[in-house]
C-alpha cells in the first residue's frame, strides 16, 4: 500500500513537472515593446534600437514600434501589445500630456512602463521616467553660449515642440542664464518642431526682418542643422553662431569641422540601456524604483569635441 | 418630484472664485518654496569645513565625492555645502577669491550664479516629488535669484583685498573634470569679521 502511494506521488510530481517544462516552452522568453514617438529621427532610432538590443542582451525577445509623432498611433500601439501579451514597455513618449491614458492603461493591465527620454505629466501611472538632464545641460550650455557672445548680441531661439516638456527645460535651462547679460537679445523665438526643414524654413524668415544677428539656439541638433542651412543660402554661417542640443553624429562632425559651435551630449544609448535593466530588475521581482532618473548632460564645443563621440558613446 | 430630486443631486454648483482658488493651490509657487529656505533653513544647514573639503578631493576625488556629496540621478557632478573662515585676495569680475585657513583657495561666485549646486547639494528637493520636472528646475532658478539679489550685492559693495569673512556656499565638482583654479562656491551666507 505504502509502496503504491510513493508511486502515485512519484508519477504525479513527474506529471506537474513535465507541465511546467511544456509552459516555459509554450511561453517562450519574456517579451519587451519598444514603443518610440518616431523614427524618422536618426536620434530617436538610436534610443530605439539600443533598448530593443539590452532587452536581447538580457533574454528577451524585443519589438519596435514606431508612433509616428502620433499620440493616437501611440494609443493603438498600446492596445496591441497589451493584447499580444507583453511583459513590459519601454516607452518614449509622443506627448507629456497625451501620453498619460496610454501608460495608465499599461498599468491597469499590470504591465510596467519605463518612459525614456521624454517624461510624462504623471507621478502615478509609469514604474519609472528615465530621462536627460534637460535643464542643467541648458545652463552649462548658455553659459558658454554667453561667454562665446562676450555677453552681447542678438539672438534667435528655436524652440522644439510645444506639447513636450523637454522643449520648455531647455528653453528654461537657456534663459536662467542668459537673460541675466541684459545686453544679450532675443529678437525671436519660434517653434520648429525639432525638425529640420521647419528650423531652416523660420529661421530664413526669422532673417527677413533680422538681418544683424549674432546667434542661434536651437533645442535639437536637427534644428541646428536646419539653422546651419539657412545661414549658409544666406552667406551668413561665418559670422552667425549656431548652438544645438542632443549629440547627433551630423552636429559632432559639424562642430569638429568648426561650422557649429557645439551642443549639449545626451546619451540615448545609456538612457535606453538603464531603462532595459530596470525593466528586467522589475520582472525579477524588484518594485523600489525611484519615479524620476535624470542623466547628466555634458557642453560639446569645439574645444573639447575630441573627448566625445557621437549619441554619447565613448570616442 | 424624483426626477427634481434627481437632477439636484446630480449638479454641484460652486463659485467661480473656489474653483479658480482649488486650481491655484495645485500650482507649485517655487518663488515661496526657495525664499522660505533662504530666509529660515541655511543658518542651521550642514555644511563641510572647506579646507577640509579642499584637501579630500585633491587627495581622492572619487571616493570623496561619493561618500560627501550629493547627485542627481545618473552624473558625474557631486554637489557640497561647505563652509569656512578665509581672507580676501583679489576681487574679479566673477569672482572674489579667497584664502582659507591652510593656504587653500576658493572662488566665491559674483557674476555666473547658476545651476543646481544649491538645491542638490542642500537635498533641499526630491525630484520623486515633482510631476513636471520643470517645477523641480525652477527651485534652482528661485534660489539663484535670491542670492544674486540678496547676497551678491552687499557683498560685492563691501569686498576688499584683506577682509576677513566666513563664508557658507554650495560647490559643484564634475569627478571627471575637476576645476584647476579652485572650485567656485554659489554664496548662500557671507559674514565680514570686523
Amino acid at each position: 500500500m505504502r509502496k503504491r502511494a510513493v508511486y502515485l506521488v512519484t508519477i504525479l510530481a513527474l506529471s506537474f513537472a513535465g507541465c511546467n517544462s511544456r509552459i516555459d516552452k509554450a511561453q517562450g522568453p519574456k517579451k519587451m515593446a519598444v514603443v518610440i514617438s518616431t523614427l524618422n529621427n536618426p536620434w530617436f532610432v538610436v534610443l530605439g534600437e539600443s533598448a530593443a538590443e539590452r532587452a536581447r542582451e538580457l533574454g528577451y525577445e524585443a519589438t519596435i514600434f514606431d508612433s509616428q509623432n502620433n499620440t493616437s498611433k501611440e494609443a493603438e500601439h498600446f492596445e496591441n501589445l497589451i493584447a499580444a501579451g507583453f511583459d513590459a514597455i519601454l516607452f518614449n513618449p509622443t506627448d507629456s500630456e497625451g501620453s498619460v491614458s496610454n501608460v495608465k492603461r499599461a498599468k491597469q493591465a499590470n504591465l510596467p512602463t519605463f518612459c525614456m527620454d521624454r517624461e510624462i505629466n504623471s507621478l502615478e501611472v509609469a514604474t519609472s521616467q528615465i530621462t536627460s538632464d534637460n535643464f542643467s545641460g541648458c545652463v552649462a550650455l548658455g553659459e558658454y553660449f554667453v561667454r562665446k557672445l562676450n555677453k552681447k548680441g542678438k539672438y534667435v531661439e528655436l524652440l522644439g515642440l510645444v506639447g513636450d516638456n523637454n522643449t520648455w527645460n531647455r528653453s528654461k535651462g537657456f534663459h536662467s542664464v542668459v537673460d541675466h547679460f541684459p545686453e544679450l537679445e532675443m529678437v525671436a523665438q519660434q517653434s520648429a518642431d525639432f525638425d529640420r526643414s521647419k528650423a531652416m524654413e523660420v529661421l530664413e524668415s526669422v532673417m527677413q526682418s533680422n538681418p544683424d544677428i549674432d546667434a542661434v539656439f536651437c533645442g535639437n541638433d536637427a534644428m541646428a542643422m536646419g539653422a546651419y542651412q539657412a545661414l549658409v543660402a544666406a552667406g551668413k554661417e561665418d559670422s552667425v553662431m549656431v548652438f544645438g542640443f542632443d549629440g547627433a553624429k551630423d552636429v559632432m562632425d559639424a562642430i569638429q569641422d568648426k561650422k557649429i559651435r557645439a551642443t549639449a551630449m545626451q546619451s540615448p544609448n545609456q538612457m535606453a540601456r538603464t531603462a532595459a535593466e530596470m525593466a528586467d530588475k522589475f520582472l525579477k521581482g524588484k518594485r523600489d524604483f525611484s519615479k524620476k532618473t535624470p542623466l547628466q548632460v555634458k557642453v560639446v564645443t569645439q574645444e573639447n569635441i575630441d573627448e566625445f563621440g557621437a549619441y554619447g558613446s565613448d570616442n | 418630484m424624483i426626477l427634481g430630486l434627481a437632477l439636484y443631486n446630480s449638479v454641484n454648483i460652486e463659485p467661480l472664485d473656489q474653483i479658480k482658488k482649488s486650481k491655484n493651490d495645485l500650482i507649485f509657487n517655487a518663488v515661496s518654496y526657495a525664499s522660505d529656505f533662504m530666509s529660515n533653513k541655511i543658518e542651521t544647514l550642514p555644511a563641510i569645513n572647506a579646507s577640509d573639503f579642499l584637501v579630500n578631493i585633491s587627495d581622492d576625488l572619487d571616493n570623496y565625492a561619493e561618500q560627501k556629496g550629493r547627485k542627481l540621478g545618473i552624473s558625474d557632478e557631486y554637489h557640497f555645502i561647505i563652509e569656512g573662515n578665509a581672507t580676501i585676495t583679489a576681487i574679479e569680475e566673477e569672482y572674489v577669491t579667497v584664502m582659507l585657513e591652510g593656504d587653500k583657495e576658493l572662488r566665491i561666485a559674483t557674476d555666473f550664479v547658476f545651476g543646481n549646486a544649491i538645491r542638490d547639494g542642500s537635498g533641499m528637493a526630491n525630484i520623486d516629488d515633482y510631476q513636471n520636472t520643470m517645477d523641480f528646475n525652477s527651485i534652482s532658478v528661485e534660489l539663484n535669484n535670491i542670492v544674486r539679489e540678496t547676497v551678491v550685492p552687499p557683498f560685492k559693495k563691501k569686498a576688499k583685498i584683506g577682509d576677513a569673512l566666513y563664508v557658507k556656499g554650495a560647490v559643484t565638482i564634475d569627478s571627471t573634470d575637476p576645476p584647476l583654479n579652485g572650485p567656485k562656491v554659489i554664496p548662500l551666507i557671507i559674514k565680514f569679521n570686523d
